[in-house]
C-alpha cells in the first residue's frame, strides 16, 4: 500500500517521483548506522548514493516527524561536534524492525521489476 | 499495541504543546539551511549567495512546514480553530450579506426540519400498537350493525381476531364535578386484537361485551393522572360515568393511543341479540388482525365470500350496500387519513426553498469571492495548500450552514404547531407530533450539508486548475471570471425555475380557494356558535333531559345579544352523521330496495333562524311541533325536487323505519345546506322538530346567532349548562366560521403555506437576478464611465443593463413554466373547480417572477447609468 503513496524526491537533476516508501526506508537505513541530525541525514543519502539521490530538503522533515509520531524513530536536542544544538534522529527498537521489514518488501518489489525487465524480446 | 498508544501520545502532544513543537520545527529548519549555507560557503560561494543558494534548495519554506505540521496528524483540528476565526472575521466584514444567506437558508432549513418531523412522525413512527402491518380496518366505515359484527367474525377466516368499536362521549363524573370524556365503545377482545395489555389492572375478558355483564371501563393513562391523580388504587373501584356505577377495571399504559389520542375512556359494546340496536342502524367499525401467513389473494377471496354471505343474510338499499366492493385498508392509512400526499407536497416545496437559498448563497459567495480571487490566486503562488484553501471557504460556508440551522431550528419551534395545524391531520394526531432529537439530528445534518453544497461552486470557480497561472490576469482585468459568471447565471436561472414553479402551484391553490369560497353553503355562519352539550341519559330520564333542553335553549335566548338560538344533531360542513330510509306515501313505486335515504336533522324552533337557513316553501320547526303533536318534516330543496319533481312537496307523508313508524306530513322546504363534503351536491336531508325524534338524547349542539363577538357567548352558555344540571358537560365550541374554514382547511391551509414557501421563492430569485446584475456592472463600471464620457445616454446604458440581466430570467421563466406545467398533477388532487394546467394560474406566476426580475436587475441598472465618467476610468 505504501508503494503508491507518492512524494517528491530528485534524482540528480532529472525530477522524478520517487516512492514515499523508499524515502522512509532509507531514512530509517541511514539512522541505524548511527543518530544523525536532518541536515546531515540528507547529505549522508546523497554520499552513499554516490551523489544519485537527492532528498528533497523541506520533505525531509515532514517524512521525519511522520515517522516519530508512528514511533519508527524518536529524537532528542544535543550538541553537534560544532557545537552546534540540533535536534538528532535514532532509531527505535519498532523502527529496526520496520527497516527489517521494507528491505525484504523492497527486495521482492526490486526482484520483480528486475525479472521483468530482463525479459528478453522473442 | 504500543504504536497505537505512541501515535496518540504524539498527536496530543502536537495538540497541547503546539508553542514548543513550532518553535522546535523553527529551530530545525534554521539549523539546516545554515549547515547548508556553510557548506555552499566551504564549497566557495559568496555567504550572501550561499544563503540564497541554501534556502532555494530547501524549497519553499511555509509550504515545508506546512506539509511537516500535517505528518504531525492533528492538522485537520488544529486548523480548524484558525479557519472558525478567520470565518467569523469574513462573515462579519459583510453582515448584511451574511444576515441575508443565513435567514434565507435558516428559512429553508427550518421549514424542511420541521415538515421532516411530521413525516416522521405521521408516517415513520409505528402506531401504539403490536405490529401494525397485519392490523386492517373493513370497508364500510361505522357502518356496521352488532348482528352485522357477528355475522362476519364467524364467517371471516382470514383473521386471528375481529374487533369492533366505535367512538363516544361519556360524562364522567368525579367529585370534582362532571367532565366530559372522548372514548371508545368496544367488542371485548379489541386490546386482544391490537396485542396490547394494560399498565394497570386488566383489559376486557370475553362476554363483558354481552348482556348481562357488569358495566366496567379503562382509562387512559392521562385521564388516570389528571382525574385519579395517578392512584393504583383505583382499580376495582367505582366511578359514575353515564350516571351508571362503573367499575374501573384497567390503565393503559402511558403513549397508548387508539383510536385517536383523544380517546380517554374505554368501555365494552352491550351486543344484544334480542335489542333493536343489535339489528338497527350501523354504526361500528370492524377491524382485524390478518393471520400469519395469509397473502393479499387470500383476503380478498375471504371478504369476497364473507360479503357474498351478507348479501344472502340481509338485503341492502343500493345507498349501503355492503356487498359492494369489499376491502380492508391499512391501520395506519385508516387511522390518519390522506395526509401523505399534503404532507409530501409541502415537503418538496419547502426543499425547493431549501435548494433555491443554496443556489442563492451559492451565487452570493461567489459574486463576494471574485473580489478576493487576487488575494487567493497570490496566496497559492506563495505555496498555500491548495487543500488548506479549500478547506477554509468550506468552513466558512459551513458555519453559515451552522448559524443558518440555528434560525432554522428557532423557527420550526416557533411555527411547528401552525405547521401541524394547518395540515389535513386529524385534529387529536397533532398533538402526537413534536420537534424532537430527530429534528435536532435532521436540521444539523441539513445545515453542514448546506453548508458543503453552496461552497461547491465557489470552491471549484476559485481552485480551478487556471486559477494560479491566471493569478495577475484575474487581479487586473475581467478575463478570469467569465467561467464564474457562467455558473452564476446558471444558479439565477435554476432558481427562477423552481420559483416559477412554486408561484404557480400557490396560485392555482389561490384559485382553488376562490372557487371553495365561492360555494354557496345554505348558511350563514357570521356571528354562530355552536357548542356540544352532553347529559347523561338513559330511557327513564328522558323528561328531564327534554327539559333540560328546552331550558336550555329558554335561557340562551336570553342572553344579552343572543338573536336566536336551537339545538342539531349535527353541526352543518362538519359532522356527516347518519341517512334514514324512508317510505313516501305518493311515491310507492320507491319500495324496499329503491327506498330512498335522507340525513336525519333533527331541529329545534330557532335552530334555522341560527343558522341562517332560508325556508323557501311552507313552514320551519317550530315549538307548537310538540312531542305529542302532529308529526311533521321539513325537507331540503334537493329532497323536494328529487322526489317531487315538478310538484310541491307540502302535504306529503312520508314515515321512516329508522326512529317512528308514524306517518309525517312534510309542512317545508329549505335551502340546501351543505352537509359535511363543500364540494359536490347536496344530498337529501330531512329536519324533524327535537321533541318528536330524539327525545332523551344526551347529545345535543346549541346554535346561537348573536351580534358580538360569538366566542364571548362560551363563557354564559357554559355556566348556563352547569347551573340548570350540575351531571351535564359542555363538548367542543366552535365558531361556525372556524368550522367552514375547517371543511375547506386542506386548500385553505396548504394554500397559506404554499403562497409563503413561493413569496420566498420570489424574493430569492430576485436577489439572485439582483446579485448577478449588480456584479456585471460592477465589472464593466469603467466601461460604462468611458461610454457616457463618449456621450451615451444614461438610460440607454440602464437599458442594456437590465436587458443583460433578464437573460437568465427569461431562461428561467420559461423553463420553470414548462416544468410546472409537466409537474401540474402533483398538485391535482388538492385543486378544486380550477384545472391543474391553468393559464391564468402560470401566467401569474410566470409575470411575478419577470416583475419581480426587471426590478432586482433595475437597481443596479440604475446605480450603472449614475456613473461618474471621470471616477470610473481613473478606477481602472
Amino acid at each position: 500500500m505504501t508503494l503508491l503513496l507518492l512524494t517528491e524526491m530528485t534524482m540528480g537533476t532529472e525530477s522524478a517521483d520517487m516512492i514515499r516508501g523508499t524515502m522512509d526506508m532509507l531514512i530509517l537505513k541511514v539512522l541505524s548506522l548511527e543518530p544523525m541530525h536532518g541536515w546531515g541525514i540528507t547529505e549522508r543519502i546523497h554520499q552513499i548514493s554516490e551523489e544519485t539521490l537527492q532528498v528533497n530538503q523541506g520533505s525531509l522533515y515532514a517524512a521525519l516527524h511522520r515517522l516519530t509520531r508512528q514511533g519508527w524513530i524518536d529524537s532528542d536536542w544535543r550538541m553537534t561536534p560544532n557545537r552546534r544544538r540540533a535536534r538528532y534522529y535514532l532509531l527505535t527498537r519498532a523502527g529496526e524492525k520496520q527497516l527489517g521489514a521494507e528491505r525484504e518488501q523492497w527486495a521482492r518489489l526490486s526482484h520483480a521489476v528486475e525479472r521483468i525487465l530482463g525479459l528478453e524480446a522473442g | 499495541m504500543m504504536r497505537w498508544l505512541h501515535d496518540i501520545w504524539f498527536r496530543i502532544r502536537a495538540l497541547v504543546a503546539r508553542d514548543r513543537m513550532e518553535r522546535d520545527l523553527e529551530d530545525e529548519v534554521r539549523f539546516h539551511i545554515e549547515m547548508e549555507t556553510r557548506k555552499l560557503e566551504a564549497a566557495g560561494l559568496a555567504p550572501d549567495e550561499a544563503l540564497r543558494r541554501a534556502r532555494l534548495n530547501f524549497g519553499g519554506e511555509d509550504r515545508f512546514k506546512e506539509q511537516t505540521r500535517e505528518a504531525w496528524g492533528v492538522g485537520l483540528l488544529h486548523d480548524l480553530g484558525s479557519d472558525l476565526r478567520f470565518a467569523a472575521r469574513q462573515l462579519l466584514a459583510r453582515p448584511a450579506f451574511s444576515g441575508l444567506a443565513a435567514v434565507t437558508l435558516g428559512l429553508g432549513i427550518g421549514g424542511t426540519v420541521a415538515l421532516f418531523s411530521v413525516v416522521h412522525g405521521l408516517m415513520l413512527r409505528p402506531l401504539p400498537v403490536e405490529d401494525e402491518q397485519s392490523l386492517v380496518t373493513f370497508w364500510s366505515d361505522f357502518d356496521w350493525r352488532g348482528a352485522e359484527y357477528d355475522f362476519v367474525r364467524q364467517r371471516a377466516e382470514a383473521y386471528d381476531g375481529i374487533a369492533a368499536y366505535s367512538l363516544d362521549g361519556y360524562t364522567l363524573r368525579t367529585e370534582a364535578g362532571s367532565t366530559l370524556q372522548t372514548g371508545t365503545v368496544s367488542s371485548a377482545g379489541l386490546f386482544d386484537v391490537l396485542g396490547v395489555s394494560a399498565a394497570l389492572g386488566r383489559t376486557f375478558r370475553a362476554g363483558e361485551d354481552r348482556p348481562g355483564a357488569e358495566p366496567v371501563v379503562i382509562l387512559s393513562h392521562g385521564l388516570w393522572e389528571r382525574e385519579f391523580g395517578a392512584d393504583p388504587g383505583v382499580i376495582g373501584t367505582r366511578v359514575d360515568l353515564e350516571g351508571r356505577r362503573t367499575t374501573v377495571i384497567g390503565v393503559m399504559p402511558r403513549g397508548f393511543y387508539f383510536p385517536n389520542p383523544e380517546s380517554s375512556v374505554w368501555t365494552p359494546l352491550d351486543l344484544d341479540p334480542d335489542t333493536r340496536e343489535y339489528h338497527g342502524n350501523g354504526w361500528l367499525v370492524l377491524m382485524g388482525r390478518v393471520a400469519e401467513g395469509v397473502g393479499p389473494e387470500q383476503i380478498q377471496d375471504d371478504l369476497t365470500r364473507v360479503a357474498a354471505g351478507l348479501g344472502e343474510r340481509w338485503d341492502y338499499p343500493d345507498a349501503w350496500d355492503k356487498t359492494r366492493n369489499p376491502h380492508v385498508v391499512p391501520i395506519r392509512d385508516y387511522l390518519l387519513g390522506e395526509v401523505r400526499p399534503a404532507v409530501l407536497l409541502l415537503l418538496g416545496a419547502v426543499g425547493l426553498v431549501l435548494l433555491m437559498a443554496c443556489a442563492n448563497v451559492a451565487a452570493l459567495i461567489l459574486t463576494r469571492t471574485s473580489d478576493r480571487t487576487g488575494e487567493i490566486a497570490v496566496r497559492v503562488t506563495l505555496g498555500a495548500g491548495r487543500a488548506r484553501l479549500a478547506r477554509q471557504i468550506m468552513t466558512e460556508s459551513v458555519v453559515l450552514g451552522v448559524i443558518a440551522g440555528g434560525i432554522g431550528m428557532g423557527l420550526a419551534v416557533a411555527a411547528f404547531d401552525v405547521l401541524v395545524a394547518s395540515l389535513p391531520v386529524p385534529a387529536s394526531f397533532g398533538s402526537t407530533l413534536a420537534l424532537d432529537w430527530t429534528a435536532l439530528v435532521a436540521s444539523l445534518s441539513l445545515a453542514v450539508g448546506t453548508g458543503v453544497v453552496i461552497s461547491l461552486a465557489p470552491m471549484r470557480s476559485l481552485l480551478g486548475g487556471r486559477l494560479s497561472e491566471g493569478a495577475l490576469r484575474a487581479r487586473s482585468s475581467s478575463a478570469g471570471s467569465t467561467g464564474r459568471q457562467r455558473i452564476q447565471t446558471g444558479l439565477v436561472v435554476g432558481e427562477v425555475l423552481l420559483a416559477v414553479v412554486l408561484a404557480s402551484g400557490a396560485a392555482l391553490l389561490v384559485r382553488t380557494v376562490q372557487e371553495i369560497r365561492a360555494i354557496d353553503l345554505g348558511l350563514e355562519p357570521a356571528g354562530v356558535l355552536a357548542v356540544d352539550v352532553l347529559i347523561p341519559s338513559d330511557p327513564t330520564s328522558a323528561d328531564e333531559v327534554a327539559q333540560f333542553h328546552a331550558a336550555l335553549v329558554e335561557q340562551v335566548r336570553g342572553l344579552p345579544g343572543v338573536e336566536s338560538a336551537g339545538l342539531i344533531n349535527r353541526v352543518p360542513a362538519r359532522d356527516g352523521g347518519w341517512q334514514a330510509t324512508l317510505t313516501l306515501a305518493d311515491r310507492p313505486d320507491l319500495e324496499g330496495d329503491s327506498r330512498p335515504n335522507a340525513f336525519y336533522r333533527p331541529v329545534t324552533s330557532g335552530t334555522f333562524s341560527a343558522l341562517g337557513v332560508e325556508v323557501i316553501e311552507g313552514r320551519g320547526v317550530e315549538d307548537a311541533d310538540r312531542a305529542e303533536g302532529r308529526r311533521v318534516a321539513v325537507v331540503n330543496e334537493t329532497f323536494a325536487r328529487t322526489m317531487f319533481p315538478g310538484e310541491s312537496a307540502l302535504g306529503r307523508i312520508i314515515s321512516s323505519n329508522g326512529f317512528t313508524r308514524a306517518d309525517i306530513e312534510i309542512v317545508g322546504v329549505v335551502r340546501n345546506v351543505v352537509i359535511d363534503d363543500l364540494v359536490g351536491p347536496v344530498p337529501m336531508a330531512a329536519y324533524y322538530p327535537w321533541s318528536q325524534t330524539l327525545r332523551g338524547s344526551g347529545y345535543a349542539v346549541l346554535v346561537a346567532k348573536t351580534s358580538l363577538e360569538p366566542v364571548a357567548l362560551a363563557g354564559p352558555i357554559r355556566s348556563l349548562v352547569r347551573q340548570l344540571d350540575s351531571r351535564a358537560a359542555v363538548g367542543r365550541i366552535e365558531t361556525m366560521d372556524q368550522v367552514v374554514d375547517d371543511a375547506m382547511a386542506e386548500p385553505l391551509r396548504l394554500r397559506f403555506f404554499l403562497a409563503l414557501f413561493s413569496v420566498l421563492g420570489i424574493v430569492l430569485g430576485s436577489v439572485g437576478v439582483y446579485g448577478v446584475v449588480s456584479y456585471s456592472v460592477q465589472r464593466r463600471t469603467p466601461e460604462f464611465g468611458i461610454r457616457l464620457a463618449l456621450g451615451a445616454a444614461p438610460g440607454d446604458l440602464m437599458a442594456t443593463v437590465v436587458r443583460a440581466g433578464m437573460l437568465p430570467v427569461a431562461v428561467g421563466v420559461v423553463a420553470g413554466s414548462v416544468v410546472a406545467l409537466v409537474a401540474s398533477n402533483v398538485v391535482a388532487g388538492f385543486l378544486f373547480g380550477v384545472e391543474p394546467t391553468d393559464p391564468t394560474s402560470l401566467a401569474a406566476a410566470a409575470g411575478t417572477l419577470f416583475a419581480s426580475g426587471v426590478i432586482a436587475a433595475l437597481v443596479p441598472a440604475w446605480r450603472a447609468s449614475a456613473t461618474d465618467p471621470g471616477t470610473a476610468i481613473r478606477a481602472r
